[in-house]
């Protein structure tokens, strides 16, 4: 195996499949690199067995094809090292690979590829596409709300649901939960739901960056694969029943307030500061046509906003985590949002408050 | 707005009997009526229990020496304490109490606190409760008692000091902070007069003094004491009031009338005490772990001894064998010894509410989605 590439080339692809290794393997291969040449094309695997990406660039001079694995980190931090715009020279001989670029040389040690393993693949039995932007987005809306390492192992994921050819993602984590729509109708697709795991899922917005293209996303019994012309994504799918998140969607949140929604969040940050560091709790008073927002902490300081909002109706306090709040604010658009309530015991609804494709439920806090 | 955690501010109820052992005895005795009188010994080393108003207008005040009681007052009057009428008229007001509320805190038999918030009557004012307390009380036991109304303890308690004897006084959330401004540093509970000595060295002499003071110069001067001081200086108090109060420990002392010398007396004064305290610990049902003892030299100077076990103590039989290696460990005495005490204490809490009414307030709870 032989052929040289830039240094700029490599490292773009190297990064993200590096990425995907984990540090610490049971299976030595595991922390390794496939590389695999054919022609002209190199191809650089990474996996941890549940979540794997292949990225693929054209080298500049091909010599010999052939696969090998080597050491993830180690290749990354070299081709990291050298110095921009240099070129580097790979080749394999007997059990050793050679990394040469003007007067460095490296010799790494290797395992073969075929020791590699792959990530099974189903078959796939459904298949759409969106643009890589529009995919980013449903992601970035909602991720925040998975859990993490939650017994409720389906929690640790995002629910990926198509009905009526309507596209929707939805995480939660039994506090709160996020939810959003694909405006467009994936045609002629039948109705389905999986959940993508939370490591799947971080790193597949990872590779979203070429907002404008098109990304291919298939759909198998185990799997969940993501197509470019760059990468290949496949994910194994968490294998269990999502909740029922349409009945945790308020029904009689008749208390409705439209507010500024950075004043909002600012209001929040601000007051977060003296909440009680590990609850986050904080009170809000609602009355016309404004928002009291208070936080206290043990050491008795306290914090008090009044947000003007829009509201006509009874008075109402209730307390929410504001970490909780916080992330929502920070993933809606949009110069004002919209919160509907009902009593200190029952959940709020957040969205944009108008044409949002989100939605928001947090579960309040009993202070 | 009140500084204070809750949504609502609590109503707690301060309540004090007045004068309370020595009232007793003058109920019970005419004669004692208007006169001067002092509950407890008045033998050279007797101390006074309880003053009558009338004998605290010549100084007299409770837990001072018999002696000097009667130096200020030469015709003050001697009364032996009699125990069992004072619990008797303890679980008369009790009684009373709980017609109101069930959360109770006794601090003694004659003082307690009350948290009204539940309004078991719907009487709907915790004022209008205290001023009931109050009527029946004196309509039911003869006795006056002092009242104090307010959002917390530490100003209920303060409180109920205001308008006695046979007082009533009210603070409310809104003017907490304020009364606790203009209080002498020495009214807030566990400011004595050494510490109050040390304010006054750094200007501290109001409760407004001490607000004006940064947590940081508290810790530095105060030490533990800080963090309360703080928060009762901006009248915040956010003890729960307990319905049974926690002990630390339970113990029990003599003082001889005359000094023991030898071991044998020592010893076998040691065992009456031990039968006492151990009495005290089977009725509160109690298990701790360390013995300490309790030596009070004829110079008065005083020495203590205390031993831990790994887990709490078995039985009578272990500590009764505690006590005596304390006391074999401190034989034989240089002089004589006119009071000898053992207490049990590091006590565990006997059921689970105990343990979490050790926590001053309940975690906030995030609520969940019931999927």
């Amino acid at each position: 195996m032989k052929f040289s590439i830039s240094r700029d080339a490599l490292l773009k692809p190297l990064n993200l499949v590096a990425g995907v290794v984990e540090r610490r393997q049971t299976l030595p291969v595991l922390s390794n690199v496939m590389l695999v040449l054919e022609g002209s094309q190199l191809s650089l695997t990474g996996t941890d067995l549940e979540v794997e990406l292949v990225g693929r660039v054209p080298v500049d001079e091909a010599g010999i094809d052939g696969e090998v694995t080597v050491p993830a980190r180690k290749l990354v931090d070299i081709c990291k090292s050298l110095p921009e715009g240099s070129d580097i020279a790979f080749s394999v001989e007997e059990s050793k690979a050679t990394v040469r670029s003007g007067r460095s040389r490296f010799t790494l040690s290797t395992l073969p590829a075929r020791e590699f393993p792959s990530v099974e693949e189903g078959i796939g039995t459904q298949q759409f596409s969106l643009k890589q932007g529009q995919l980013k987005r449903l992601i970035d809306r909602t991720s925040f709300a998975m859990a993490q390492q939650d017994v409720r192992y389906y929690l640790n994921g995002m629910l990926l649901e198509i009905r009526q050819e309507q596209l929707r993602v939805v995480a939660t984590d039994g506090h709160r939960l996020a939810m959003c729509t694909f405006p467009e109708a994936l045609s002629g697709q039948q109705d389905t739901q999986v959940i993508l795991p939370r490591k799947g899922v971080l790193e597949l917005a990872r590779l979203l960056l070429a907002e404008n293209e098109e990304i291919g996303i298939t759909l198998g019994s185990n799997h969940l694969r993501a197509t470019t012309g760059e990468f290949t994504f496949t994910s194994k799918l968490v294998d269990g029943k999502f909740p029922d998140y349409e009945r945790v969607l308020p029904r009689s949140a008749e208390k409705v307030v439209v507010g500024a929604r950075l004043d909002l969040r600012q209001a929040f940050t601000r007051t977060a500061i003296l909440s009680n560091e590990k609850y986050r709790g904080v009170r809000l008073k609602l009355s016309e046509d404004s928002l009291d927002i208070v936080a206290n902490n043990p050491e008795q300081e306290t914090a008090e906003e009044q947000v003007p909002v829009e509201y006509r109706g009874d008075g109402l306090e209730i307390g929410f985590n504001v970490s909780y709040l916080l992330d929502v604010l920070g993933v809606l658009s949009g110069e004002t949002v919209k919160l509907s309530l009902s009593d200190p015991n029952s959940s709020a609804l957040l969205e944009e408050a108008e044409d949002g494709d989100s939605l928001y439920v947090v579960m309040p806090m009993r202070l | 707005m009140p500084e204070d955690s809750s949504e609502t501010p609590r109503k707690i109820i301060h309540i004090d009997m007045d004068a309370f052992f020595a009232s007793v005895e003058q109920r019970d005795n005419p004669a004692l009526r208007g006169k001067p009188i002092a509950v407890g010994g008045s033998a050279e080393r007797g101390v006074v229990a309880a003053a009558s108003y009338e004998a605290r207008v010549f100084g007299v005040r409770s837990a001072m020496p018999s002696v000097t009681a009667r130096r200020r007052c030469p015709q003050l009057i001697f009364v032996p304490p009699r125990f069992e009428a004072y619990r008797a008229v303890s679980r008369q007001i009790h009684d009373i109490f709980r017609r109101f509320t069930s959360v109770i805190e006794p601090l003694s038999l004659d003082e307690a606190y009350l948290d009204v918030s539940e309004d078991l009557q719907s009487v709907g004012s915790a004022t209008r409760i205290a001023q009931l307390i109050r009527q029946q009380i004196l309509e039911e036991t003869g006795l006056t008692a002092s009242a104090g109304v307010s959002y917390n303890k530490f100003i209920a308690k303060i409180a109920s000091d205001q308008n006695k004897p046979d007082g009533l006084c009210v603070v409310r959330p809104e003017q907490g902070p304020a009364f606790v401004a203009g209080l002498p540093i020495r009214r807030f509970h566990g400011v004595g007069p050494r510490t109050a000595e040390r304010m006054a060295r750094l200007g501290i002499h109001t409760g407004a003094d001490l607000r004006a003071q940064e947590l940081e110069l508290l810790r530095e001067h105060f030490g533990k004491s800080a963090d309360y001081l703080y928060r009762a200086s901006r009248g915040i108090d956010f003890r729960p009031v307990r319905s049974e109060r926690i002990r630390k420990s339970i113990g029990g002392e003599r003082t001889y009338r005359e000094d023991l010398l030898t071991d044998e007396a020592l010893r076998s004064a040691l065992t009456a005490i031990i039968d006492l305290v151990w009495e005290r610990i089977e009725r509160q049902a109690a298990r701790g772990r360390t013995v300490t003892l309790k030596l009070k030299y004829s110079d008065f100077h005083q020495i203590t001894r205390a031993r831990s076990l790994p887990g709490a103590i078995s039985g009578r039989g272990e500590f009764a064998r505690l006590a005596d290696e304390l006391l074999e460990g401190v034989l034989p005495v240089p002089r004589g010894v006119r009071l000898l005490g053992l207490t049990l204490s590091g006590l565990e809490a006997r059921t689970p509410s105990d343990a979490a009414q050790n926590v001053a307030e309940a975690p906030p709870r995030q609520a969940h989605f019931e999927f």
